[in-house]
């Protein structure tokens, strides 16, 4: 396997028809009776150095993609491209050497470091496994990379229960920087913390983004944290892509109902805010009975304001309110098939049998290159 | 006008091992009728604390309330014998908690929850007891209210734990709603959701709710007036308005500057240096002064604790640095402040 | 800042300043465990009880330390030792002698000695020459007839199996001035057959509660690690053997096997094989859920060998249940010793705690105080030391609560 240097203009990881199924059990020979979709059909490159955003509400499987791709969940199909190498295809001492380049940092700063061993082992131990260095050589690595990350020397003899949140997670940080890697998956790397701190683990993550050249899953519920931090956005609901797009692209200019919602559902810091709101109705489905068709369309309100002028057959035109900027979406009322009735959330509503029945395909949109979206509305 | 609820220089200590730890040190606030009060802060500020000393639910020992007031109408609760405060509690004054998942027993079903709630307060039987439940689970926007009474806990998403906490919490008509960090564990699109159901039920019943949170973005769409906490005080007092337009002490600035924004992208953010103090290591005079951006080694910094300054009309700061700041008026700050109409709108 | 939820309660406040030398984590869990005051009298009453299992041959015994019968001078004590006595002995003369000597290498050292030594031991006391003999008789004789100009008699001159069968007078006598606490109903003294006992009880702890944890930890290990067929197959396993009824089938054994030689280590593997699916329980609960906690997941993401993933992460993380219970399971194979000596089911000629408290309702139905108070004390002071341990223990085991 090749360890050369990553080459900017061919994607360092490269993630296909990634699908992740947890079997549900039931009775004494735990007979498998169905399977929780968590990851259905996930497809996206990261080129090396740049941060791809990975968004959405808890249980959306945006986590489970993160551990699929370093196999600490094993993945159910798909595949994973490491620099042009099938990362399913390795087994024993040989994964655990590519292991080397792809690292992750967690959401829990408390759960995440071993709480017997001390700070200096839990960085060293693996700098030594992968014979990068020993001894003393090994200590100096680890005294450098705790000072980068902005701990002392000295913390190298303490036990992880003895900093704070902010600097545990620093902590974390000089572990999966310990084997120089080229990619991190970062789990919510900054939810778990506090406002204040928050700013400066993203910026040290930054920083070494720019020094190190590493390239970044970024996985967070928190719209502004990840549009702040990604080059690319994808938003992620119900174990699929929805839509994904350039991060000022996206946010600027949402193609997918789901987004528009999540984005003007985020409460902003801005006391007159005036922009409306769209708070899709109910709840996130089970991902063990995902909807059929498109699996937003008991929430979607493009769907049902789409499906409300169709009846009426007055327009094929739908305007959308969107943070203060009217968007018109025009609407070929003619191949969704008609109108029909659903239940959810205990209310009945009429959406296209389109949006119920098909499954949409993430496709290009208008507007900026690469703008990905799965809606059948939004063509 | 008179405020519904006052605190009055509430101090609140723990007993620990290694000696006494002041969680809560000369906290004083207002809520007055129909408004949002927020209670700001990181973890380990106190404002959390102060929440369950208001309603005495922090079992003492460890915890010793050391002086102050908590006056409810003009009523000192912390006087009051237990017996009386249980029928404050649920009755006048209302909890809702971050976790919906521990906050419900799993044993019991909702309808079981609410009923024994409102039957504690309320003189009914069980009969209407569970139309009140009913009617209180439907105006908290929970559909087929009549068969969800009979499910368990566990069979609900989060959201709809919260709306069921939300319902019980309502079910006897409370004048105070003391809401701790109720969407921190809630999804963006449920937490909209929440946050909108508690705006409008405030508005059709005229209840006052203390919020109790770290997420500016929660306060700056539900809050009247804020009170800012750094690490057992408050260290700025103001309406929504002027503490956004223009935050004067440092912490809260940084803490402004520090939160990304929608539409920034690709922004270096602002950060405050250090950590959040320990509540049993504050640094000593000001507690903001290790990782404040003003000080500059002034010895005033470290040497004296500011104390909560009236700087203008309804703005209460606590810094050394804001001009003028040693000949500024100590008053107890409140502040009857509303929103304007339709600021939030849906 | 979900922790905006925070623990009401400030946190325990931990020293800033790093400990200054470096130890293992066990070293400092083994140093946190024993420095509260309960934990030392604990080990000390423990260490005592060692030592007295070590030096009981020495201690009480009948032969002569030194003698001089007929002009020339023997060590009858020296000469009755037998090999266990004397493998005994030199580990822990050695071994003390190494522990203050150098500390580095204490623990390989010491593990290898006892090693050996119990290997010469076991290998002796199948091919070599049986003890001799010593028959204390012949110096009581000789002392009578006035054939003995010097003699040195150790500390307490009676022998647990000396039982003066052929002066009845001696038996069941309360503490005296000779017999410091009273005799039993053989005639033997209490007080020597109480420091003999130390062996078994020894013994009994560790090498049944040893088997134990080995296999619980294994299988339990296994289980949770592999977890899918494994575990279903071993909680099987786990249900057969907890189906065991431990009392009858030592009784049925005991009966079958009457041979007092091999009893007390059947007792033994008995108590072992069928006491380990409490710590396979408990280790198999613990890898279950670190299996997925972060910092294992980290270690798999670091490609860290799966050995280190599962003793250096997992292990001391697991093992807290274990240590815990280890000490309530000690106790608790004292006990069952105890319980089938009491019953007169456990050893009958080797000296045991259990069954000397069984004679104190005397032949005639009386209560024989002594006979009751000190075994009984015995029993409850050791089992009591290990519940001390296994608190502190498990206090030391949370780097949380350090000091």
């Amino acid at each position: 396997m090749s360890d050369g240097p990553p080459r900017a203009d061919q994607p360092l990881l490269q993630v296909r028809d990634l699908r992740t199924y947890f079997p549900i059990k039931r009775g004494l020979l735990s007979r498998t009776v169905g399977y929780i979709r968590a990851v259905d059909g996930v497809s996206f490159d990261i080129h090396p150095g740049k941060t791809l955003g990975l968004v959405g509400e808890s249980g959306c499987g945006k986590t489970t993609v993160g551990r699929s791709i370093l196999r600490l969940t094993p993945p159910t199909s798909g595949s994973i491209t490491y620099q042009g190498q099938n990362f399913l295809a390795f087994r024993g001492r040989e994964l655990r050497r590519l292991r080397r380049h792809m690292q992750i940092i967690f959401q829990d700063p408390i759960s995440s470091l071993n709480p017997r061993m001390r700070v200096g082992n839990i960085i060293g131990e693996p700098i030594q496994v992968h014979g990068l260095a020993r001894g003393n050589e090994k200590q100096d690595m680890v005294a450098a990379l705790l000072r980068r990350v902005g701990l002392e020397e000295s913390d190298a003899n303490r036990y992880p229960h003895e900093f704070s949140g902010g600097q545990r997670q620093r902590i974390g940080i000089a572990r999966a920087l310990a084997l120089s890697p080229d990619f991190i998956v970062c789990d919510e790397p900054v939810s778990a913390l506090d406002v204040s701190i928050q700013s400066q683990i993203l910026n040290l993550l930054a920083d070494l983004r720019q020094e190190r050249n590493i390239a970044y899953l970024f996985i967070a519920h928190n719209l502004a944290v990840i549009e702040h931090f990604s080059d690319e956005v994808a938003v992620m609901y119900l174990g699929r892509i929805v839509e994904k797009a350039a991060a000022r692209e996206l946010y600027a200019n949402p193609k997918h109902p789901y987004t528009m919602a999540l984005l003007s559902a985020a409460p902003e810091p801005d006391p007159r805010r005036k922009t409306g709101r769209i708070v899709p109705g109910g709840e996130v489905p089970s991902a063990a009975h995902p909807p059929g068709g498109c699996p937003f369309h008991p929430r979607c309100h493009l769907t049902r304001m789409a499906a409300e002028q169709a009846q009426a057959g007055e327009s094929t035109v739908v305007s959308v309110k969107y943070r203060g900027t009217e968007t018109l979406v025009s609407l070929p009322v003619l191949d969704v098939g008609g109108t029909m009735e659903i239940e959810s959330g205990g209310q009945r509503f009429r959406v296209l049998r389109k949006c119920a029945t098909q499954t949409p395909p993430l496709e290009p949109k208008q507007g900026e290159a690469g703008h990905l979206a799965a809606c059948w509305v939004t063509r | 006008m008179q405020p519904l609820l006052e605190l009055r220089n509430l101090t609140v200590a723990f007993d620990t091992e290694r000696g006494q730890i002041r969680a809560v040190q000369e906290v004083s606030l207002s809520v007055y009728p129909q408004q949002t009060l927020a209670l700001v802060g990181e973890s380990g500020c106190g404002k959390s604390v102060t929440a369950l000393s208001i309603l005495r639910l922090i079992p003492s020992p460890p915890s010793r309330v050391l002086g102050g007031q908590v006056l409810l109408e003009g009523r000192n609760l912390l006087d009051l014998p237990e017996k009386q405060m249980q029928s404050v509690r649920g009755k006048d004054i209302a909890m809702i908690f971050q976790e919906p998942m521990t906050s419900l027993n799993p044993v019991f079903t909702v309808g079981e929850q609410i009923v024994e709630a409102v039957r504690l307060h309320q003189n009914v039987n069980t009969k209407q007891a569970y139309e009140i439940a009913e009617q209180s689970m439907r105006d908290v926007g929970i559909a087929d209210p009549d068969k969800r009474l009979h499910e368990y806990p566990h069979r609900l998403s989060g959201g709809m734990r919260q709306r069921v906490m939300i319902a019980m919490a309502l079910s006897c008509q409370p004048k105070l709603l003391i809401a701790d960090e109720p969407t921190t564990a809630l999804d963006v699109t449920i937490q909209a959701q929440i946050l909108e159901l508690l705006r409008a039920l405030q508005q059709q019943r005229g209840m006052s709710i203390l919020l109790i949170t770290h997420d500016l973005g929660v306060v700056a769409e539900n809050a009247d007036a804020v009170a800012v906490m750094y690490a057992s005080r408050i260290v700025e007092y103001a309406s929504v308005y002027d503490l956004f337009d223009a935050p004067q002490h440092p912490y809260t600035q940084g803490l402004l500057r520090a939160v990304p924004r929608l539409g920034a992208v690709g922004q270096r953010l602002a950060a405050i240096p250090g950590t959040v103090p320990n509540p049993a290591r504050f640094p000593s005079g000001c507690k903001f002064h290790p990782r404040c951006p003003k000080m500059n080694g002034d010895p005033a910094c470290a040497g004296v604790e500011p104390a909560l300054r009236q700087i203008e009309q309804g703005h209460w700061a606590s810094c050394h640095h804001l001009p003028d700041f040693a000949n500024k008026p100590i008053t107890r700050p409140a502040t009857d402040a509303k929103r304007a109409e339709g600021s939030a709108v849906s | 800042m979900s922790s905006g939820a925070g623990p009401i309660y400030p946190l325990a406040v931990s020293p800033a300043e790093a400990p200054a030398e470096h130890r293992s984590y066990f070293a400092e869990v083994a140093r946190d465990a024993v420095a509260p005051r309960s934990a030392k009298l604990a080990l000390a009453w423990i260490a005592c009880v060692a030592a007295m299992a070590v030096l009981a041959p020495l201690i009480a015994n009948s032969n002569p330390c030194l003698i001089n019968m007929d002009g020339h001078w023997s060590s009858p004590l020296l000469r009755s030792l037998n090999w266990t006595d004397l493998a005994l002995l030199i580990v822990a003369v050695v071994g003390g002698a190494l522990g203050c000597v150098r500390r580095k290498k204490f623990w390989p050292n010491m593990t290898l000695l006892a090693a050996c030594l119990i290997v010469m031991s076991v290998v002796y006391g199948f091919f070599g020459p049986p003890p001799q003999n010593v028959v204390y008789e012949q110096y009581r004789d000789a002392m009578r007839q006035g054939r003995v100009q010097f003699v040195l008699h150790a500390p307490i001159p009676y022998s647990p199996s000396d039982r003066f069968r052929d002066e009845p007078d001696t038996r069941l006598l309360p503490p005296s001035r000779h017999h410091l606490l009273g005799t039993e109903a053989f005639g033997a003294d209490v007080l020597s057959r109480m420091i003999h006992a130390c062996r078994i009880i020894l013994a009994m702890g560790f090498v049944a509660s040893g088997i134990a944890v080995i296999i619980g930890v294994v299988v339990g290990g296994l289980m949770g690690y592999f977890s899918g067929i494994v575990d279903i197959l071993g909680m099987r396993l786990i249900e057969i053997f907890e189906a065991i009824p431990t009392l009858f089938l030592m009784i049925t054994l005991v009966a079958f096997f009457p041979s007092e030689d091999y009893r007390l280590l059947m007792l033994m593997v008995i108590i072992g094989i069928t006491g380990w699916t409490g710590y396979a329980r408990f280790t198999r609960a613990e890898y279950l859920s670190l299996r997925s906690r972060d910092f294992v997941q980290a270690a798999q993401a670091a490609g860290l060998p799966l050995h280190s993933v599962l003793f250096r992460h997992m292990l001391p993380n697991g093992i807290t249940p274990v240590v815990i219970n280890l000490s309530f399971g000690i106790a608790a194979a004292i006990i069952a010793e105890s319980t089938l000596s009491f019953l007169q089911l456990g050893v009958i000629d080797q000296p045991s705690w259990g069954a000397m408290l069984s004679q104190a309702t005397g032949q005639g139905g009386d209560f024989l105080w002594w006979m009751a108070l000190f075994p009984g004390l015995a029993i409850f002071l050791t089992v009591f030391a290990y519940v001390l341990l296994g608190e502190s223990v498990n206090d030391a085991l949370d780097p949380r609560r350090r000091r």
